[in-house]
């Protein structure tokens, strides 16, 4: 298979036709702002191609650390299968979370926080920029 | 109504028929109207009589394009309601209760000339007091007695009920999505562990964001979507608002606004210092939200299953995204002052 360019520069170029190009042409107010949507997405999806299943890996060595349970790994390194994992591994996390505020442990609620906030971070470099374009 | 050939016409003869009186009905414009996320929109311009009124018409989408399931029914007995009671919100004038004349079930509203809060700051209008002018808004729909709402609406059994099942929300909108969201745990174990003094239940808006809310040509709030109204926390709108205004400013609960506007809602609705600070409007800036994230995650979730195709619900989950680094700085944030209003409350320090 051809791998470059890669995913990340493919769907980076499309959003920038779609800016600079289509959106001219675009004529219908409604159809502008799904434009501005798609763009939003697309730089989105573009930053999560590069990245996305190192970051699972990232994560959920954090989480198997955090928890003191085995992760297992995933069937494949194909999308669907490492996200079906993905989705068991954040589960214990989710479950940690409840335990840690149960035990009123603050050291062990500080500690579940400090995973979040890395999961968030990455969260939002995916997301870039938010605008709420189509509100008001 | 997304059909402009044939709107037109549909509009007329519902007219006709809500109007019998009216002669010489036409439609002299109709246009769709963009700003709602899970509503049709439309504008219809009604000539009748000699004079032209316009109207918004406000209707369900298909099914398969629809973001939000609520009830257009309630919808309009609770616009009716409001309206009676004086707050400053588009009138709700008919309504298409089965769908035949209108093509969906639909509201038709009179149109605002108010304009949007958005495009009022962006050109250049002034924002003072408006801050003021926001408690006034929230209070005025607030003081409707419970018993006057429409009998559709949940009534909560106490203020504890009523957080245990918010609180417990989130748990459930991470149980019943396509994945687990840690996140949304970790925000329901803060909020259950830091709950705020209680306040009595009021009518709540449930969308209560700067894109709802519209400046009127003498300065006042008016307030427009009320599809998610419910009754619950009286701080639980205001905390939306900021919540919704930290991602798309101004934030007029900032730190410029928000003494002023505490000050002025809690002498309108006789309210407390301990019940209503910044602090507890910070509490309800993270719970506020989470009955617009439940909707938005199951459209998400449903756009991910291909149970619907509306684009609106892949996008709206950016805004979930923003949210979540959002409610986690502010939770940190909040722990300390919380536990403080806690120990007041208590007759303590």
């Amino acid at each position: 298979m051809f791998s470059r360019p890669t995913t990340e520069q493919l769907l980076a170029g499309i959003a920038e036709e779609l800016r600079t190009v289509v959106a001219s042409e675009v004529q219908t107010e409604t159809t502008k702002i799904m434009l501005q949507q798609i763009d939003q997405i697309l730089m989105g999806c573009s930053r999560r191609a590069a990245h996305e299943i190192a970051w699972v890996h990232e994560e959920a060595e954090k989480i198997g650390a955090l928890t003191g349970k085995p992760i297992g790994k995933p069937a494949s390194l194909h999308l669907e299968d490492v996200l079906a994992w993905y989705h068991q591994v954040s589960s214990l996390l989710s479950d940690e979370v409840g335990a840690a505020f149960r035990s009123g442990d603050q050291g062990r609620i500080d500690a579940v926080k400090e995973v979040l906030d890395a999961r968030s971070a990455i969260e939002m470099q995916v997301l870039g920029a938010l605008e709420l374009v189509g509100r008001g | 109504m997304l059909h402009l050939e044939e709107m037109p016409q549909r509009v007329k003869a519902f007219f006709e028929k809500v109007e019998p009186t009216w002669k010489n009905v036409s439609v002299e414009k109709y246009e769709v109207m963009t700003g709602g996320y899970s509503r049709l929109l439309a504008r219809a311009d009604v000539a009748h009589d000699g004079v032209v009124s316009t109207f918004v018409l406000r209707g369900d989408p298909p099914a398969d394009k629809s973001l939000l399931y609520t009830s257009r029914v309630q919808e309009y007995e609770l616009l009716r309601t409001v309206g009676d009671a004086g707050v400053r919100t588009p009138h709700a004038v008919y309504f298409d209760a089965t769908g035949e004349d209108l093509g969906t079930l639909a509201i038709v509203m009179d149109f605002s000339q108010s304009t949007s809060f958005l495009p009022y700051v962006a050109a250049g209008n002034s924002i003072d007091g408006l801050n003021i002018r926001l408690a006034e808004a929230i209070a005025s729909y607030q003081s409707i007695p419970i018993s006057a709402l429409p009998a559709s609406m949940e009534r909560p059994a106490s203020w504890d009920a009523y957080m245990t099942k918010r609180i417990n929300s989130w748990r459930e909108a991470s149980n019943n999505h396509v994945e687990s969201l840690p996140v949304f745990h970790y925000v329901a174990e803060w909020l259950d562990a830091h709950r705020p003094p209680p306040a009595p239940l009021v009518l709540m808006h449930g969308d209560f964001q700067c894109a709802n809310v519209m400046v009127t040509a003498d300065g006042h709030i008016e307030v427009i979507d009320w599809e998610l109204a419910g009754i619950g926390d009286p701080r639980e709108d205001i905390g939306y608002f900021k919540a919704v205004s930290q991602a798309s400013p101004p934030d007029l609960l900032g730190d410029d606004g928000i003494e002023g506007f505490c000050a002025r809602y809690r002498e309108l609705t006789g309210l407390n210092e301990l019940q209503v600070n910044p602090a507890t409007v910070a509490y309800f800036l993270v719970l506020g939200v989470v009955g617009t994230v439940e909707q938005l995650m199951q459209g998400g979730a449903a756009w991910a299953k291909g149970e619907n195709h509306l684009f609106n619900s892949v996008f709206n989950l950016s805004s979930v995204l923003f949210g979540q680094s959002m409610w986690l700085d502010f939770l940190g944030q909040l722990s300390e002052p919380m536990k403080q209003i806690a120990a007041a409350a208590n007759g303590g320090k």
